[in-house]
């Protein structure tokens, strides 16, 4: 692996899961919750249409956000050539090569589109004259066209880097890592605008009056941490397997770490920033967003919201022995992992359900659907090659990080 | 210690292509920064202080003619009661942005290239902050009550009103510049000691020993040392974020079009590292060549810093996007009509200006040949900070001179004394600026040491090199 | 005079970094290292426990907090209560921006004089500085100085115990009148 003696080398027990290890049931069991959770949902379907959609977008953007934090990743890593986390970019990129499953998984939303967006009936209905100025955008064709914009530059950003990446694993070329790094710039574009448009198309249309122009970033935001969190979790469960044990080290998680709690106040700053200047404003038409979230049991969810996803994970990660702990780090990953789902909950159901929560069989179904499926190709694609990018020519860099 | 090839670009210990060129030692970097400020003061230093003290006289006629006459000296009118001078204090505070930025979020990220600069840009930033504060301080008219501002009991039971964005600027702005100076002279400690005990004079060794604070580089005084400078920059990276983020809302809790988006606070801190590490490159080609530092401050540096200007300047081309999408989504016809004003009206000249400088001339800097060109580097940084200058102006006078009502729509035109406060604030800056780089040392020399080869008590002896890195540093692949 | 110490120099951090290594686990617990800049991993080879200051520091920033919460509360909600463009006496949220900067002095103050304050700074007067060699520690000079007042310190014993760790000079340093 590399011709320095002082250097750690890399086993390649450490690297691969061997045929036949209890981590290649994985992607089966996936597969399973995932039939189960489709099957419950569309047997469910044809009683309330309208929160099948409901439900299956929400499960929708959860692990689409995932998916999208994990190429910011990797776009990220490539762009300002970050040495620590070569070790786990590999986990990343599996991540974001789920991503062209996504787009099947759109299809029970394209589908579901009246029942999801008020625009769809309201400006066939051409009597409301705001919708309709608003027509030119949102349109059905538009709206498809753009969906199949956005998963056709998610899908060839994400393969290109997966397939190059892993093929540097037996080419070893650097000529791969400048050329990555070059087109990882104008990518990174690429998927904000994407992503940013996404949000818009996605979640904020359900309310076509209102309008925000942080609202990208604030998905943005969400979304990176959320990832973050996933990426922790991942390492933490195949280190306890036994695998990467040399490789990802207390300063890795302590970088982790950090990155969690960065952009865990990223989120909130961005999150704030939304909430006071529309509160100070005081207009109504941006105002109505957050009244109908203080309507009933919403207003308890939003303050779960703002202690959950805020003032909690702050105080937990920022000591230094927590950050250098990965069991804590799990179990602070996993709570962040649930408060997006709460932040995701809070944005889209409130515009189906405006007195109050109502969690449904429908919710739980679409999220083992999406979920499990989500799982079993993550864990699929993670069987498929090295868990780190043996090929790097700067992994020894990454492999003998140490923190400050 | 083993010497270090000239030629070789390749650190064999951190794996990376070698920051300061030159093979220098330790001895030598303290050489390089403190020799200038030892010496005789050069003719090329008066050719930049004199005309600076000249442009800072400008500034104390202009306020002293303000203070006397009123602000009616200036060309506010209704409805636009805020131009030039509230321009000047964001592009102010903005720049001084990239000081911190430099110092603090550079060092949390382990980057380690912003050793050469942060001195120099920390002390940027103070004097940023110190320009930025004249104008609030002097466009508040009856200058003589300013202590309203601040929480001070008194008889009349009366205090200012906390809820108000001005306000918090008021803190925001003093609290970025007082840890601003506290970082930097935190920073400032060891080199202060460096110049004293390389003082040949009493004088100088009683100021720099003053200051040093008998400093003696114990490293049970570095451990605590560490920890201070960790902590400041781990506060100073919220604050840079917060302090543009509530500049910005002294607009965006308005509710005129324009003002009022809720994008604002990240779009005017990424504007404000933009502009800021502009300045920045400014100040450095001159200072570079001024003090033979181009072994320390090298075209790496440059390249890193333009790249910085190409991300951060994308964000505010996404901004500007964003917010002219959502303008015409809003339906609001009030938001459509600000933005296409801006783009067609009278202030379209502006408008392009800003355009121009922000958004499509550092797209050169996609090209390393850019990067790394110091001419271009130099022109660019100069074309930023225009159109960054002329974004705050867009945005405070076309909001304002044509909001809701058509018949208290006007027009705004400077007087002389408008352009002669920002003149004089220039002269103020580089008035501060050069006496900083007369009597102190401009590179951080203790923290550049810190990132040579040699400094790593763990170093072996230079292994053979691989193939692969010598072809990375050939490459150029940074 | 009485004696202050030994000091010895120390061409590179390499070196510096073996030496205090044999003087920690030669068991001396009064003595120091001095460097132009921070060595990294000193503290390791040096035995020292990790600095109180974060403490100091978190106390502080809280505190700054609280302080600019508790004002803005009082001063709105009882002091002089205004109704200001329809909102609550008790607008919170146009509080955040305050508290937060007060936080954030706060805990910088804390952070520089709280360094000042556990490293006994200013100091201008120090043994040390009699020395002319130590001049060089601001430059490209390592030193480790063993004070008298170490239960275990002989000046013979100190001396050899550095020469053997690698020191290029060692010299007694007398304590000031």
């Amino acid at each position: 692996m590399s011709h320095d003696s002082s250097r750690p080398a890399l086993r390649r027990e450490d690297v691969t899961i061997p045929a036949g290890h209890v981590l290649t049931r994985l992607p089966w069991i996936g597969a399973g919750v995932g039939a189960v959770g489709l099957v419950t949902a569309f047997v469910l379907r044809p009683g309330d249409p309208k929160q099948f959609a409901f439900s299956w977008l929400f499960a929708f953007l959860f692990f689409l956000s995932l998916a999208l934090g994990a190429l910011y990743f990797v776009l990220i890593h490539f762009a300002t050539q970050a040495g620590w986390g070569i070790v786990v970019r590999r986990l990343a990129e599996n991540t974001m090569a789920i991503l062209p499953l996504f787009a099947v998984l759109f299809i029970p939303l394209l589908l579901g589109m009246g029942e999801l967006f008020p625009w769809v009936q309201g400006i066939a209905e051409g009597k409301n004259h705001v919708l309709s100025g608003k027509a030119p955008y949102l349109n059905t064709s538009f709206f498809v066209i753009r969906a199949v914009v956005y998963f056709t530059c998610w899908s060839a950003i994400a393969m290109y880097f997966f397939r190059r990446s892993r093929g540097q694993d037996s080419s070893a070329a650097h000529a791969i890592s400048v050329g990555l790094r070059r087109l990882s710039g104008p990518a990174v574009i690429v998927l904000a605008l994407t992503q940013t448009f996404a949000a818009v198309d996605w979640i904020m249309s359900l309310d076509p009056y209102w309008y925000s122009t942080i609202f990208g970033v604030y998905w943005f935001a969400g979304s990176f941490v959320s990832f973050f969190a996933l990426m922790t979790l991942m390492v933490v469960r195949l280190r306890r397997a036994g695998f990467l044990t040399k490789i990802v080290g207390l300063d890795h998680f302590h970088d982790l770490g950090k990155l969690l709690f960065a952009f865990t106040v990223f989120w909130a700053y961005i999150g704030f920033s939304q909430y006071f200047l529309i509160w100070y404003g005081n207009i109504p038409e941006e105002t109505i967003f957050f009244r109908h979230r203080l309507e009933g049991s919403w207003t308890a969810v939003s303050l779960l919201l703002a202690a959950g996803h805020f003032i909690i994970p702050f105080f937990f990660f920022m000591p230094r022995t927590i950050k250098r702990k990965p069991g804590l780090l799990a179990l602070g990953a996993s709570w962040m992992l649930a408060m997006h789902a709460v932040d995701l909950y809070w944005l889209i159901m409130p515009v189906m359900h405006p007195h109050g929560v109502a969690v449904t069989l429908l919710d739980v179904a679409a999220f083992l659907a999406v979920g499990g499926l989500f799982f079993g190709a993550l864990s699929w694609m993670m069987l498929g090659s090295p868990l780190v990018p043996v090929g790097d020519p700067r992994l020894p860099e990454s492999l003998s990080f140490e923190n400050v | 210690m083993a010497p270090i090839d000239e030629n070789d670009r390749y650190d064999p210990v951190a794996g990376r292509p070698t920051l300061i060129l030159g093979g220098h030692d330790f001895h030598a970097i303290t050489e390089a920064v403190a020799r200038p400020v030892e010496g005789k003061t050069p003719l090329a230093w008066w050719f930049c202080f004199l005309p600076s003290v000249a442009l800072l006289g400008l500034l104390g006629v202009a306020v002293s003619w303000l203070f006397w006459e009123g602000i009616g000296v200036w060309g506010l009118n209704v409805p636009v009661g805020w131009a030039w001078d509230i321009t000047n204090f964001v592009f102010w505070v903005g720049i001084g942005h990239a000081g911190t930025l430099i110092s603090a979020i550079l060092f949390l990220f382990r980057q380690k290239w912003r050793t050469s600069i942060n001195r120099s840009a920390e002390a940027m930033t103070i004097f940023a902050v110190m320009c930025a504060l004249i104008f609030p301080g002097i466009h508040v008219g009856r200058v003589w009550v300013a202590y309203f501002m601040f929480p001070i009991p008194n008889q009349m039971g009366m205090w200012p009103n906390f809820r108000s964005p001005l306000l918090w600027d008021v803190f925001a702005v003093s609290i970025y510049g007082s840890v601003s100076a506290l970082f930097w002279y935190v920073g400032l400690i060891p080199d202060l000691a460096t110049m004293r005990d390389r003082a040949n004079t009493v004088l100088r060794q009683r100021v720099y020993g003053f200051f040093a604070l008998g400093w003696r580089g114990s490293n049970r005084h570095w451990q605590h040392y560490e920890v201070a400078y960790l902590t400041l920059a781990g506060l100073a990276t919220p604050l840079v974020l917060s302090v543009h983020s509530i500049v910005s809302m002294d607009f965006a809790v308005s509710q005129i079009p324009g003002w009022h988006t809720t994008i604002f606070p990240p779009y005017f801190v990424a504007g404000a590292i933009f502009s800021g590490f502009a300045m920045v490159i400014t100040l450095m080609v001159i200072c570079r060549s001024a003090f033979g530092l181009s072994d320390i401050i090298t075209l790496r540096h440059f390249d890193y810093m333009a790249k910085i200007i190409l991300v951060t300047g994308t964000m505010v081309g996404y901004a500007y996007g964003m917010e002219f999408f959502i303008a015409w989504y809003s339906g609001s016809p009030y938001e459509l009509f600000t933005f296409t004003n801006r783009a067609m009206g009278p202030y379209a000249w502006a408008y392009w200006t800003m355009i121009s400088c922000n958004v499509i001339s550092p797209q050169v800097f996609w090209f390393k040949k850019a990067r790394t060109s110091i001419p271009i580097l130099f022109v660019m940084s100069i074309f930023v900070n225009i159109g960054m200058w002329f974004e705050r102006f867009v945005i405070i006078v076309t909001s304002l001179h044509r909001d809701f009502l058509p018949s208290a729509w006007s027009y705004f035109r400077p007087t002389v004394w408008d352009v002669s406060c920002l003149l004089g604030s220039f002269g103020l800056f580089f008035t501060m600026f050069c006496l900083f780089v007369r009597f102190l040392p401009i590179v951080a020399t203790a923290e550049v040491k810190t990132v040579l080869p040699q400094a790593d008590p763990h170093a072996h002896p230079l292994p053979e090199r691989t193939p692969v890195g010598d072809r990375l540093a050939e490459e150029g692949a940074h | 005079m009485a004696t202050f110490g030994v000091l010895a120099e120390f061409k590179s951090p390499a070196d510096l970094y073996r030496a205090c290594e044999r003087v920690r686990d030669a068991g001396y617990t009064r003595w120091d290292a001095h460097s132009p800049f921070p060595v990294h991993g000193l503290e390791g080879a040096m035995g020292m426990k990790r600095s109180k200051l974060p403490w100091i520091i978190l106390v502080m920033a809280l505190g700054g907090a609280a302080t600019g919460f508790l004002l803005q509360t009082w001063v709105h909600s009882m002091a002089y209560p205004l109704t200001i463009s329809g909102k609550p006496h008790f607008a919170w949220p146009a509080y955040v921006p305050i508290t937060f900067e007060l936080g954030v002095l706060g805990g910088a103050l804390a952070a520089v004089f709280g360094m000042f304050g556990l490293n006994q700074l200013p100091r201008h007067h120090h043994p040390l500085f009699e020395s002319a060699r130590f001049a060089r520690f601001s430059d490209d000079a390592f030193f480790i100085s063993i004070e008298a007042v170490d239960p275990m310190f002989d000046a013979a014993a100190a001396s050899k115990l550095l020469h053997g760790a690698g020191a290029s000079h060692v010299e007694i340093v007398e304590d000031l009148p």
